[in-house]
C-alpha cells in the first residue's frame, strides 16, 4: 500500500480545513461582551470604539422611541441582565425584529461610538423557546 | 390523567433499572429468563412514557396553569392543535417525548429481534434501557421535571411564542427527534458487538436499515427546519448557522459519512476502527443536539446561567459514555483489525475515505465555530463569536468538493480503478459539465461559487443518469423487458444502490437550489392602496405587485377569552411578465398576551424561482394604510425542496423491505457469518 500517499492526503485534508477555518475567523470574529464589559473595555482600550462588537443585553422598560428625522429610526437603551443599573443607548436605523419589544432580551452588533452611541446594524431577539418565566411574571 | 402520567414517570424509573441491570446480568452469565425479563420491562417503559406523554398533553388540553410546564408554553386562546404540540415545545416535554421516542423504538428493535440476533440483544437491550435510566433520572431529579408545580394557580398562561405558531414548527422537532433517537439502536448495538466481540459486519448489517431510517429522519427534520424558517421567519432565508440549526446539522454530517464507511467495511472488512468512532460519535451528538436546542447553552454564556445545570449533566453523561466507548474500543483493538488495505489512491475506497474525512472536517468546523463562543470565554476569558460567513467560507469549498466525490464514488472502480474504467465512467460527464459550465458563463453567470456548483451538479447529474439508463438498458436487452419495467425491476433488485443514486441526484438539486441565493434579488417599498412595485428577477421575469387593499381581522373568542392574534393583511395582485397570476396575502399579526408580533410573508413560485413578499411596516397611525413591502425574486429556492423530497424518496427506496426473491438481510446473513463478499453496491 501506498500509506505516503495517503497520509499527503490525509494531511493535506486536514491543513484545508484549518485554513478555511482560520480564515473564516478572521473573517468574521467579533466580540460578544455584556454591557458591563463594554463599558469596561472602552474606559480602558478606547480603539474599541473604532471595532464592531456584539452585546447582548435587556431592553430597558420605556425606553423604546423612534426619532422624529429619518422614518424607521428607533433608539433604545439596553441595560446588563445581571446589573440592570448598567445600560447604553442603542440606535438603530431597520425594522426591528417581530418578537422585539421594550423588555425583549437582544443582542446587538454594531459600533460603540466614542459619543456614548451604539449604532447597531443587527438587532436580534432571543427565541422564547428557550427560556421560561419567573413565578413573579407568571403570577401577574 | 395528568396525575396518572406523573405516577407512571415515578414507576418507570425503578423499572427502567431493573431492566438495565437484568439485562447485562442476563447477557453475561447466559440466563435467558433474565434477559427476557430485561426484553419486557422495554415494551413496560413504552406504554409508562406514554401514559407520562399523555398527562403531560391532558394538562395542557385541560389549561392546567398550576404545571410551571404548562403555564409556560400555553394559555387559553391556544389552538388545540398547538396544545398537543406543547408535548414538545419547551425543554421539559421534549425530554419527555424524547425518552418516548426512544422507548418506542427500542421496543421495536427488541421485537423484531426476537428471534434473530439474539446473541447481540441482551446487552443491546441493556444499553437502551441504561440511556433510558439516565433520561428518567434526569426527568425527575433535574429541576426539569414536567410535572413541577407551582404554589399558586396563574389565571393564564404564558402562551407560545408566535413564531412556534406555525405547523412546519410542530413538525420539525418531533423528526429530528425520531432521527436522533433512531441512531441509539446502532449505537446499542455497537456496544453489545464490542461487549460480545462481535466485531465483524453483522452488527451493522443488522442495524443498516435503522442508520437509514435515523438518516431519513435528520435529513427531513433538517428539511422541515429550513422551510418553517423560510415561511415563518420572514426574511427569505431557509439557514443562518444558529448554533441550534448547526446541532441538528452535526450528527448528520457524521452518520451520513458513517452511511459510506460502513460500505467499505462490509466488501473490504476495513475502517473497523472508524466505524465504532464514527457510531458513537453520531450518537453523542444526537444527544449533544437535544440538550443544545432546548438548555441555550450557548446564548448561556451571557443570560441565562441558571440553566447551565442540566447542560453539565449531559456533558457529563456525554463524556462518560465517550470515555466507556473509547476504552471499549481500545480493548477489542484486535479484533478491530482491519483486513485489507487500501491498494490505490484511485479507487472507490479511496474515494470514500475521502468523503469520510472532508464529512467529518465540516463536522469539527461547524462544531468549532458553534462552540466558538465557549472556547474563547474558556480561553481567554472573553466571549467571541463567528457568524455565518465563518461558516460559509469553510463549508462552501468543502460542500463543493463532496458533491464531486458524490459522482466519482459510486463508479469508480474498487481497489483500483484502471485508466478504462476511468475513461469509460467519466468522460461523458466531464464534457457535459465543461459544456454547461461554458453554456452558463456565455449566458452571462458570473458568480464564481454558483457556477462551480452549476459543473460539478451536471457532472455528477450526468453520472447517475448514465447509471440508470446502462443499467436499465442492460436489463431491459436481457430480460427482454420494456423500458419502464426493467427500470423498475434494475431497482428492486438493488435497492441500496439505486436509492443511493436517487439520494445523489436529490442532494446535487438541492446544492443547485443553494447556488441561486447567489441571485437573489431583493426591493423595498412603501406602497399606498392602488400603488404597485415590479421587481425583475435574476432569470429575466419581471414581477409587478399591485397592493390592492389591507384589511384588520380579530379571531371570534369565547367570553372571557382573550384574542390570540390581530391581523393586518395586505391583498396584493401579481402579474409575471404582465400576466395575472393570482393574489397574495401576507399579513402582519399582534399578539396581545405575548406582546409580540410575527410576520406572515407571501409567496409565489413556480419551478424556478420565488417570489417572497414581506409586509415590513403596517402604518397605523396615520390611518393612510401605507405599507412598506419588501419583495424579492429568490431563483432556484423550490429545487431545493424538490431536492429535498427526491432526497426522501432514495432514501425510502434504499431501506425498504427487499420483498420477494431476497430473503430478509439478516437471515441471510445468519447462514454465512464473517465478512461477506461484495453485494454490489454504490
Amino acid at each position: 500500500m501506498k500509506n505516503g500517499r495517503f497520509v499527503v492526503g490525509l494531511v493535506g485534508v486536514a491543513a484545508m480545513v484549518a485554513w478555511l477555518m482560520w480564515t473564516g475567523i478572521s473573517d468574521s470574529m467579533v466580540y460578544y461582551l455584556t454591557p458591563g464589559e463594554l463599558l469596561e473595555r472602552v474606559e480602558s482600550e478606547p480603539t474599541f470604539h473604532e471595532i464592531g462588537v456584539k452585546v447582548g443585553g435587556r431592553v430597558v422598560e420605556g425606553s423604546w422611541a423612534r426619532r422624529q428625522s429619518g422614518a424607521g429610526t428607533h433608539e433604545f437603551l439596553v441595560s446588563d441582565l445581571e446589573d440592570p443599573e448598567v445600560s447604553f443607548a442603542v440606535r438603530y436605523g431597520d425594522i426591528l425584529p417581530d418578537t422585539f419589544n421594550d423588555k425583549a432580551e437582544v443582542v446587538v452588533e454594531g459600533i460603540y461610538g466614542a459619543d456614548g452611541i451604539f449604532r447597531a446594524h443587527t438587532v436580534l431577539t432571543k427565541c422564547g423557546s428557550r427560556f421560561e418565566a419567573a413565578e413573579e411574571e407568571l403570577a401577574a | 390523567m395528568t396525575i396518572l402520567g406523573e405516577v407512571a414517570l415515578w414507576i418507570a424509573l425503578p423499572i427502567a433499572l431493573w431492566g438495565t441491570v437484568v439485562s447485562f446480568v442476563g447477557g453475561r452469565f447466559r440466563r435467558s429468563d433474565l434477559v427476557l425479563s430485561g426484553e419486557r420491562t422495554v415494551y413496560m417503559l413504552t406504554l409508562l412514557l406514554a401514559v407520562v406523554s399523555a398527562g403531560i398533553i391532558a394538562a395542557f388540553l385541560g389549561n392546567q396553569y398550576e404545571y410551571r410546564y404548562v403555564a409556560n408554553y400555553s394559555n387559553r386562546e391556544l389552538d388545540t392543535y398547538f396544545k398537543v404540540a406543547g408535548l414538545w415545545a419547551g425543554q421539559r416535554g421534549s425530554l419527555v417525548f424524547w425518552t418516548l421516542l426512544l422507548s418506542v423504538f427500542s421496543s421495536i428493535a427488541v421485537f423484531t429481534n426476537r428471534r434473530r440476533n439474539r446473541e447481540f440483544m441482551p446487552y443491546v437491550s441493556g444499553t437502551l434501557l441504561g440511556l433510558l435510566s439516565f433520561l428518567l433520572v434526569v426527568l425527575l431529579f433535574a429541576d426539569v421535571n414536567p410535572f413541577e408545580r407551582m404554589g399558586f394557580t396563574p389565571v393564564n398562561g404564558r402562551g407560545l411564542n408566535p413564531q412556534l405558531q406555525n405547523a412546519w414548527m410542530t413538525i420539525h422537532p418531533p423528526t429530528l427527534y425520531l432521527g436522533f433517537t433512531a441512531f441509539a439502536v446502532p449505537f446499542a448495538f455497537a456496544v453489545s458487538a464490542l461487549l460480545t466481540n462481535r466485531l465483524d459486519s453483522r452488527w451493522i448489517a443488522v442495524t443498516r436499515r435503522w442508520i437509514l431510517l435515523s438518516w431519513f429522519f435528520l435529513t427531513n427534520g433538517i428539511i422541515f427546519g429550513m422551510r418553517w424558517a423560510y415561511v415563518e421567519l420572514g426574511w427569505g432565508g431557509y439557514w443562518f448557522w444558529d448554533p441550534v440549526e448547526n446541532a441538528s446539522l452535526l450528527p448528520w454530517l457524521t452518520a451520513t459519512a458513517f452511511l459510506h464507511s460502513i460500505q467499505i467495511q462490509e466488501n473490504r472488512g476495513m475502517l473497523k476502527v472508524w466505524n465504532m468512532g464514527l457510531v458513537v460519535t453520531t450518537f453523542l451528538l444526537t444527544i449533544f443536539a437535544t440538550f443544545l436546542t432546548r438548555s441555550g447553552l450557548i446564548e448561556s454564556v451571557h443570560s441565562f446561567a441558571e440553566n447551565l445545570r442540566i447542560a453539565y449533566i449531559f456533558l457529563g453523561f456525554m463524556g462518560g459514555l465517550a470515555a466507556f466507548s473509547a476504552v471499549l474500543i481500545v480493548y477489542r483493538l484486535p479484533s478491530l483489525r482491519s483486513e485489507n488495505q487500501i491498494q490505490s489512491f484511485v479507487s472507490r475506497e479511496s474515494a470514500f475515505l475521502f468523503n469520510n474525512l472532508l464529512l467529518v472536517g465540516v463536522t469539527f468546523a461547524v462544531a468549532w465555530g458553534t462552540l466558538f463562543p465557549l472556547i474563547t470565554e474558556g480561553f481567554f476569558g472573553e466571549t467571541r463569536n463567528v457568524g455565518p460567513p465563518y461558516f460559509n467560507s469553510v463549508n462552501i469549498p468543502i460542500g463543493l468538493i463532496l458533491l464531486a466525490l458524490m459522482g466519482i464514488g459510486p463508479v469508480i472502480a474498487w481497489r483500483r480503478a484502471s485508466k478504462r474504467n476511468l475513461r469509460r465512467n467519466f468522460t461523458v460527464p466531464v464534457v457535459v459539465a465543461a459544456g454547461t459550465c461554458g453554456a452558463l458563463a456565455v449566458v452571462g453567470v458570473r458568480h464564481t461559487m454558483a457556477l462551480t456548483t452549476f459543473t460539478i451538479a451536471a457532472f455528477v447529474m450526468t453520472i447517475v443518469v448514465t447509471e440508470f439508463w446502462k443499467g436499465t438498458r442492460a436489463r431491459a436487452r436481457i430480460a427482454g423487458e420494456g423500458v419502464l419495467h426493467a427500470l423498475r425491476s434494475l431497482v428492486r433488485r438493488n435497492r441500496r444502490r439505486w436509492g443511493g443514486y436517487i439520494v445523489h441526484a436529490g442532494v446535487v438539486i438541492v446544492f443547485t437550489g443553494l447556488a441561486g441565493a447567489a441571485f437573489d434579488i431583493r426591493v423595498e417599498q412603501e406602497l399606498a392602496p392602488g400603488e404597485a412595485m415590479t421587481v425583475r428577477s435574476a432569470l429575466g421575469t419581471e414581477y409587478r405587485l399591485v397592493y390592492e387593499s389591507l384589511s384588520h381581522s380579530r379571531p371570534r373568542v369565547a367570553e372571557g377569552e382573550r384574542e390570540n392574534d390581530w391581523r393586518w393583511t395586505a391583498l396584493l395582485t401579481v402579474y409575471r411578465g404582465g400576466e395575472r397570476v393570482g393574489i397574495l396575502r401576507p399579513e402582519r399579526r399582534f399578539y396581545p398576551v405575548m406582546e409580540s408580533q410575527s410576520t406572515e410573508v407571501g409567496i409565489t413560485s413556480t419551478a424556478f424561482e420565488d417570489m417572497y413578499v414581506i409586509p415590513k411596516e403596517v402604518d397605523l397611525e396615520s390611518g393612510s394604510e401605507r405599507v412598506t413591502f419588501e419583495a424579492k425574486a429568490l431563483p432556484l429556492v423550490p429545487w431545493i425542496w424538490y431536492g429535498g423530497l427526491i432526497v426522501t424518496i432514495g432514501a425510502l427506496i434504499g431501506m425498504w423491505p427487499a420483498a420477494g426473491v431476497a430473503a430478509p438481510v439478516s437471515a441471510r446473513r445468519r447462514s454465512r457469518p464473517g465478512p461477506l463478499p461484495a453485494p454490489a453496491t454504490g
